[in-house]
């Protein structure tokens, strides 16, 4: 009988989890690229809602500890130019910047710039040794192209589904106000969504769902992304 | 007291425990395991991860895993068949095939398509002599020899995104199998679904881990009391120290021979 207590106790008084020890591996990374367009035609309202949007990103991605650990966000704004405002940080370390809207719309070379950094940033990813996830770039725009010759747009345009196709990205299109949805949806694979009034925040609550159902989901292919309340296709 | 006479044999803990996210969610645990001892101290495990995005994966994760030991338990293997390399190849793959038809046929009874139920898949067979692993997808099987190595038997298999694997009804799934036999005594052997994978391997040399493993493999070698060993591990991979870094559904299956 007394023989059994011993290893019974020990086993009691030792947990597992005092003895195994886990590996030290980066926590992969799901890389999230917001592509905004400030032209002259976001100031006022719209671009007010787009800052508060990216303050409740923030939060929102702060609430899930793991997603905060796991989802990088990069900023690039492009207007009459094309400006990495935020490079890629963990939503620990994201602080959003506060933008301002002025000149054209340079979407073609916006794209572009987008899918340079992730291609970089999936070099460095493997140089390290980190894991990661298909990275998406989230656009939004009030518009359409503007101020840039055809070429450059037809270019992004064809890189854009060539990347699409090749699963090396997901990029997804949102429209607000009088965003010219048509145009729109020849440029991206993905169909384009009509933001609903200036819902940025309601919208990036679903982008931080979205991307923390993401960066812990397995999937075959496609992300089952939360329900869509902020918009319409 | 003469302990020559005492033949080692398996002593196993298995346990299935639901994710963080998945209870968050108010989600089944979409993983499923299952494992019998077979007379010749033949010991099959399975372990299945059902995919996060197909409906029913939690089925098809408990179908395929029942579907294989149902199958390998009827096949009147012994160690001496084992040592056929041919028939251990096709003992397995004739598994994973019998789990593909029957997770298929599952879909068809509930008007569903086989993606609805897409899970991975990890097939063992071990004796005191030899180990071999099938897997389609993610996850990890490993063994510890007789000189306390442990030997990476199967790697996870993900593709260039680490949440998107393959998975055994998807189209080709089968011909891709990682198949793997080891020919050497062994004394353990762990299974695990990727919810543990970051835990258990070191992934930049893409090898497991001994820290992880041994303790554990150590842990099920000396558990007399089946039923407060399962609790304690469960209680494991419960515990802070584990959800802290992983919120997903996790599945471990070890096993020790001992006397």
């Amino acid at each position: 009988m007394d023989f059994n207590i011993t290893p019974k106790v020990m086993l009691d008084t030792i947990g597992l989890d005092e003895v195994v020890e886990f590996a030290e591996n980066p926590e992969p990374r799901c890389p999230c690229v917001l592509l905004l367009d400030t032209s002259g035609s976001m100031q006022g309202e719209a671009i007010e809602a787009l800052n508060q949007g990216l303050l409740s990103l923030k939060d929102e991605l702060n609430n899930n500890s793991l997603a905060s650990r796991r989802v990088e966000v990069a900023i690039i704004t492009f207007d009459s130019n094309v400006n990495v405002v935020q490079d890629f940080v963990t939503a620990d370390q994201f602080n959003p910047p506060i933008l301002t809207g002025q000149g054209l719309t340079n979407m073609g070379a916006g794209i572009h710039k987008a899918l340079d950094i992730i291609q970089e940033r999936k070099a460095q990813y493997r140089a390290n040794g980190i894991a990661y996830y298909r990275p998406w770039v989230f656009m939004i725009t009030d518009g359409e192209p503007q101020g840039e010759l055809d070429h450059t747009i037809e270019q992004a345009t064809q890189r854009l589904q060539t990347d699409e196709a090749n699963k090396r990205v997901a990029f997804f299109t949102v429209g607000v106000e009088n965003a010219n949805m048509s145009r729109l949806s020849q440029i991206a694979v993905r169909t384009p969504l009509k933001l609903k009034g200036l819902n940025f925040v309601e919208m990036f609550v679903w982008l931080s769902a979205s991307m923390s159902a993401v960066s812990h989901s397995k999937v075959e292919e496609q992300v089952a992304l939360p329900p869509i309340g902020w918009g319409t296709v | 007291m003469d302990t020559s006479k005492q033949i080692p044999h398996w002593r196993v803990l298995a346990a299935s425990v639901c994710g963080t996210s998945h209870l968050k969610n108010q989600q089944l645990c979409q993983d499923a395991h299952h494992f019998s001892i077979l007379p010749d101290n033949i010991l099959v495990a399975a372990v299945a991860d059902g995919a996060g995005s197909a409906k029913l994966g939690k089925v098809g994760a408990m179908i395929a895993t029942e579907t294989v030991i149902d199958y390998l338990s009827i096949q009147g293997i012994t160690q001496r068949t084992l040592a056929d390399d041919n028939l251990v190849r096709s003992l397995l793959m004739e598994a994973m095939l019998a789990a593909y038809k029957a997770v298929e046929e599952e879909a068809i009874a509930c008007n569903k398509k086989p993606q609805d139920l897409a899970s991975t898949l990890i097939i063992t067979i071990a004796t005191p002599l030899m180990a071999a692993v099938a897997q389609i997808g993610d996850g990890l099987a490993v063994a510890k020899d007789t000189m306390g190595n442990l030997i990476a038997l199967t790697l996870p298999d993900f593709g260039e995104y680490i949440n998107e694997t393959i998975f055994l009804v998807t189209p080709g799934a089968l011909d891709t199998a990682q198949v793997r036999l080891w020919r050497e005594a062994i004394v353990n052997v762990g299974v695990l679904t990727d919810g543990l994978q970051m835990l258990a391997m070191n992934m930049s040399v893409r090898a497991p881990h001994k820290p992880f493993f041994f303790p554990l493999f150590d842990f099920v070698a000396s558990a007399e009391d089946k039923t407060m060993a399962k609790e304690q591990l469960v209680r494991f991979l419960r515990s802070d120290r584990i959800t802290q870094r992983t919120d997903d559904d996790l599945t471990l299956i070890i096993a020790a021979l001992s006397n």
